[in-house]
């Protein structure tokens, strides 16, 4: 999952994308002239900002500055459209939702859809709550985008997280990659074997899916024991300790260093942050009453505020 | 009249160590993939119509006690991430409820001498009802009741996303959850990384 894709040596041909956790990127995107930790705190910065904000118009202005963020990173946007059917279906269980079960505060106002009574109040707030909750969400995308499994250890190291749990989740997310590896190879075997799951039934393809993990677990058994031996074998312990009791040296760590656009741009997101969330929690700047698209519905509708 | 696998041996000394932190990063691993495809697989909004998650996470707990349980909290949060399901903080959010959710079915499993090979008709209850039932109850009321605290649902919809929820994951986790702990467990009680405790 972490490796450097078309690296051939005999053929002299030299790496030119990288294996992030959603596909490839170059390697020559702009986000790799940053420090990991600086992307780690750009995801954190991108993913809890707009909690936030409840105006919807700023929620999609986000969504545009990740989406412009992608491009910039030399992201294949087009790897997007995995996240398209979600992406559909929230918006749909959203509002199905909040037409069925609208609440029955009387100050609401009754709108007529054809022929269906919404209320003005709820469907607008879901609106609001749904941009919030799509620009919270390409937020991660770009993240996973754009990093790998080592970036995720060598940020999460950079902000002084315990050995132990930043090798847990380094090696969970290396982990799940070696899974999809072996889940592909387990389906090529029965396809080899003449198995087509297209002339399956849906209720027999389900049960097949359930019968990969099967195997799976058994590799995961198999696999932690090689593992835990490996560590032990190089002196590895929970503490993140050497024998003698000193820190271990870090060596992925030291290979990365900070730059002076590394604390430029971790000043600007922070800055930001704080900003935004002292103008919501203090004066309600950012309050779904200031939505101008909420303001000119209201006029239009004859709402009062 | 099945073994009791909980029950120490005489003279038996169970420590935690590095297999079951591996172990515990293996699991993550496992739940990560399975979490993702199955929000990618029938999603209906913040909820999948089939996810078979929470499955990994009663198994985890069964088998390896509080390490199971950490990865029940830990790997939602990065299914959630890259199949799009649900963002960062609210991911956060769930990690009580995923906790509680995977703890149950190790707690219950310990408490009433239930067999994770489900030899049994009372060992099939006992998943039934603390591997599947409770477990996503509590998940589904607590999940709701963070999308409702975040503002991204109204409380008036949370009993229909509760419903919505304890459906999805419930009957996944019999049939996958049954299916794995009755042909897995055997290997699994067989391995270092089995607890017979909480932690070891």
């Amino acid at each position: 999952m972490t490796t450097e894709a078309t690296v051939h040596p005999t053929t002299g041909r030299v790496a030119k994308s990288r294996k992030t956790l959603l596909g490839y990127v170059p390697m020559i995107s702009p986000f790799y002239a940053y420090h990991p930790a600086t992307r780690l705190i750009l995801f954190l910065f991108l993913g809890v900002i707009p909690l936030f904000i409840f105006i919807p118009e700023v929620n999609m202005l986000l969504l545009l500055v990740n989406l412009a963020l992608l491009r910039w990173g030399r992201i294949d946007i087009k790897r997007l459209k995995m996240y398209m059917p979600v992406i559909f279906t929230v918006a749909i269980f959203m509002f199905t939702v909040v037409i069925l079960a609208p609440g029955n505060d009387p100050r609401y106002t009754p709108l007529d859809l054809f022929g269906k009574t919404i209320y003005y109040q709820p469907v607008f707030f879901t609106f609001g709550a749904y941009w919030r909750l799509i620009a919270m969400l390409f937020g991660t995308i770009l993240y996973f985008s754009t990093n790998r499994e080592r970036d995720l250890l060598v940020g999460l190291r950079a902000l002084r997280l315990p050995f132990v749990a930043s090798y847990v989740v380094g090696l969970s997310i290396r982990s799940s990659g070696m899974f999809m590896e072996d889940f592909r190879t387990i389906r090529e075997a029965e396809q080899a074997r003449g198995l087509d799951t297209k002339a399956m039934r849906f209720s027999d393809q389900v049960k097949l899916y359930m019968m990969y993990l099967i195997p799976l677990f058994s590799i995961a058994l198999r696999r932690a024991d090689e593992i835990s031996n490996a560590l032990f074998a190089r002196g590895y312990t929970l503490t993140g300790r050497t024998s003698t009791g000193e820190p271990r040296q870090d060596y992925i760590r030291s290979i990365y260093s900070y730059s002076k656009r590394d604390y430029v741009a971790i000043a600007i997101m922070v800055g930001i942050f704080v900003v935004t969330a002292l103008a919501q929690i203090l004066f309600g700047v950012f309050a779904i009453e200031n939505s101008p698209l909420n303001i000119y519905l209201r006029q239009a509708l004859g709402i009062p505020f | 009249m099945t073994e009791n696998v909980w029950q120490l041996e005489e003279g038996e000394v169970r420590k935690p160590g590095i297999v079951h932190v591996v172990m515990l990063a293996l699991f993550t691993g496992i739940g990560i993939v399975v979490g993702t495809f199955g929000s990618l697989a029938i999603p209906i909004g913040f909820v999948s119509a089939f996810w078979p998650g929470q499955a990994v996470q009663s198994i985890g707990s069964i088998w390896f006690g509080w390490w199971g349980a950490i990865a029940s909290g830990l790997f939602p949060m990065i299914s959630n991430s890259l199949s799009g399901s649900a963002p960062l903080p609210v991911s956060f959010a769930y990690l009580p409820g995923n906790l509680l959710q995977g703890l149950v079915a190790g707690w219950a499993f310990r408490k009433f001498n239930a067999h994770p090979s489900l030899p049994t008709g009372k060992d099939w209850g006992v998943f039934i009802l603390w591997g599947a039932i409770v477990p996503n109850a509590i998940g589904a009321a607590w999940g709701s009741t963070m999308l409702v605290s975040f503002g991204l649902i109204t409380q008036a919809a949370q009993l229909v996303t509760f419903f919505g929820w304890f459906v999805g994951n419930t009957i996944p986790t019999i049939i996958l959850g049954g299916l794995i702990l009755k042909y897995v467990s055997p290997l699994v009680i067989r391995s270092k990384a089995f607890c017979k405790g909480y932690w070891a």
